[in-house]
């Protein structure tokens, strides 16, 4: 009887020990727990970190490696090869300079695009590529050692020529007749903008 | 005589002694309780601050990054992988054919003629894989001329897979034959673009 008066009161104070008792156990007696929790927690967004920096990184340099092999390109594009208009000639003065320095003269020298109509079957235009391909043909009258000679002064070039097919047939007892196709790579033009047209 | 019993009190006396006492014990055992509470609540608080703004730090680090990591995906993805990809295996394979060296197959040539044997043409070709397949047109006086020729390739380490195409005969005894061969160069001169086939992921 005495106690059911007092419920109030002795609920009150029941529910308040009673929550701090799960209070104690939950935090007191599990701090070190909770602490190792909050370090696990820690240790979790560190992995995630580094995790999302390699993800970054391999992205990074993929993008880098795409530059650079862009830059390559270019490079070889601009550089070396060039256009037909800036390299042609030089080209052209390159191999009769190297036919001089090595005793053999070309009798014939016969361009791939000097006949429009014969274009497709000299000059071929790489679709998609960007660059052209223009062969050039010639025949020269020399010993061996001069065909030797030419052939590796024209692997030496700073020119980017590449020798393409060589045909050797006698043509006296000391001679021989060099047939050789060489062939180099233009990088093709922008077009020009606006298209005005004659 | 009968006693007399009298009862002054207004209401029936009860002894609350008990109930007062479970009162100051729970209260007392309460105030205790939060007392340490609070203590563990404030050394708690105070001993993960460190913790919890480490890992409030390394977690904005973590959005910075993966921020960036889509912008660089985002670029890639815009990029023309396959049309670069195609222009590197183009220019390699000219790279390959401007490194080719001529003096070094001659010599090798040179090397494995027999005296009757004359070479006429040599038109090398490049495969992608970097291998060079020789298509060669050759003279001889001699009906062995040929096989002489193939099993001197054979011999020689730099030829594989001679293999004849056609042989023929004229008035005055002089045979032509056509072979074809890998041949296999020494090194080579010039590097070559790294293709960038292995940059998209």
């Amino acid at each position: 009887m005495i106690w059911r008066e007092k419920r109030i009161l002795l609920s009150i104070l029941g529910l308040l020990l009673l929550g701090n008792i799960v209070f104690f156990l939950t935090y007191r007696v599990q701090y070190q727990s909770r602490l190792d929790e909050m370090d696990e927690r820690l240790a979790q967004a560190q992995g995630q970190l580094d995790k999302t920096k390699r993800q970054r990184a391999d992205a990074e340099m993929s993008l880098a490696a795409y530059r650079k092999v862009e830059r390559d390109v270019q490079l070889v594009y601009d550089e070396t090869w060039s256009t037909q208009p800036k390299r042609l000639t030089a080209m052209i003065g390159e191999v009769k300079r190297l036919a001089i320095a090595s005793n053999a003269v070309p009798r014939t020298l016969s361009f791939g695009t000097a006949k429009a109509e014969d274009k497709t079957s000299s000059t071929r235009r790489l679709q998609g590529i960007g660059a052209r391909e223009v062969s050039i043909s010639f025949s020269v009258q020399a010993t061996y050692e001069q065909v030797r000679r030419m052939i590796n002064l024209l692997e030496l070039s700073n020119q980017f020529v590449i020798i393409d097919q060589i045909a050797l047939s006698e043509a006296d007892p000391t001679k021989l007749t060099l047939t050789l196709r060489i062939k180099t790579l233009f990088r093709d033009e922008p077009a020009p903008a606006g298209g005005n047209t004659l | 005589m009968k006693p007399l019993h009298l009862n002054l009190a207004a209401r029936p006396y009860r002894d609350y002694r008990p109930v007062y006492a479970a009162v100051v014990v729970l209260s007392l055992l309460t105030a205790f309780l939060m007392l340490q509470n609070i203590d563990t609540y404030y050394r708690y608080v105070h001993e993960t601050q460190a913790t919890r703004a480490k890992i409030a730090q390394v977690e904005e680090q973590t959005r910075v990054e993966t921020e960036k990591e889509e912008l660089a995906r985002n670029r890639l993805k815009g990029l023309d992988l396959a049309r670069l990809d195609e222009q590197t295996r183009f220019i390699n394979a000219k790279l390959a054919e401007r490194a080719f060296s001529w003096s070094k197959l001659l010599d090798g040539l040179e090397s494995i003629l027999a005296d009757d044997v004359r070479l006429m043409t040599v038109t090398p070709g490049f495969s992608e894989d970097g291998r060079i397949q020789l298509a060669l047109n050759f003279q001889s006086k001699s009906a062995d001329g040929m096989l002489t020729t193939i099993n001197r390739m054979n011999s020689d380490p730099h030829f594989q897979d001679a293999f004849p195409s056609s042989e023929s005969v004229d008035d005055a005894g002089i045979y032509t034959f056509d072979l074809s061969a890998k041949y296999l160069p020494g090194a080579v001169r010039e590097t070559s673009i790294e293709p960038v086939s292995g940059v998209a992921r």
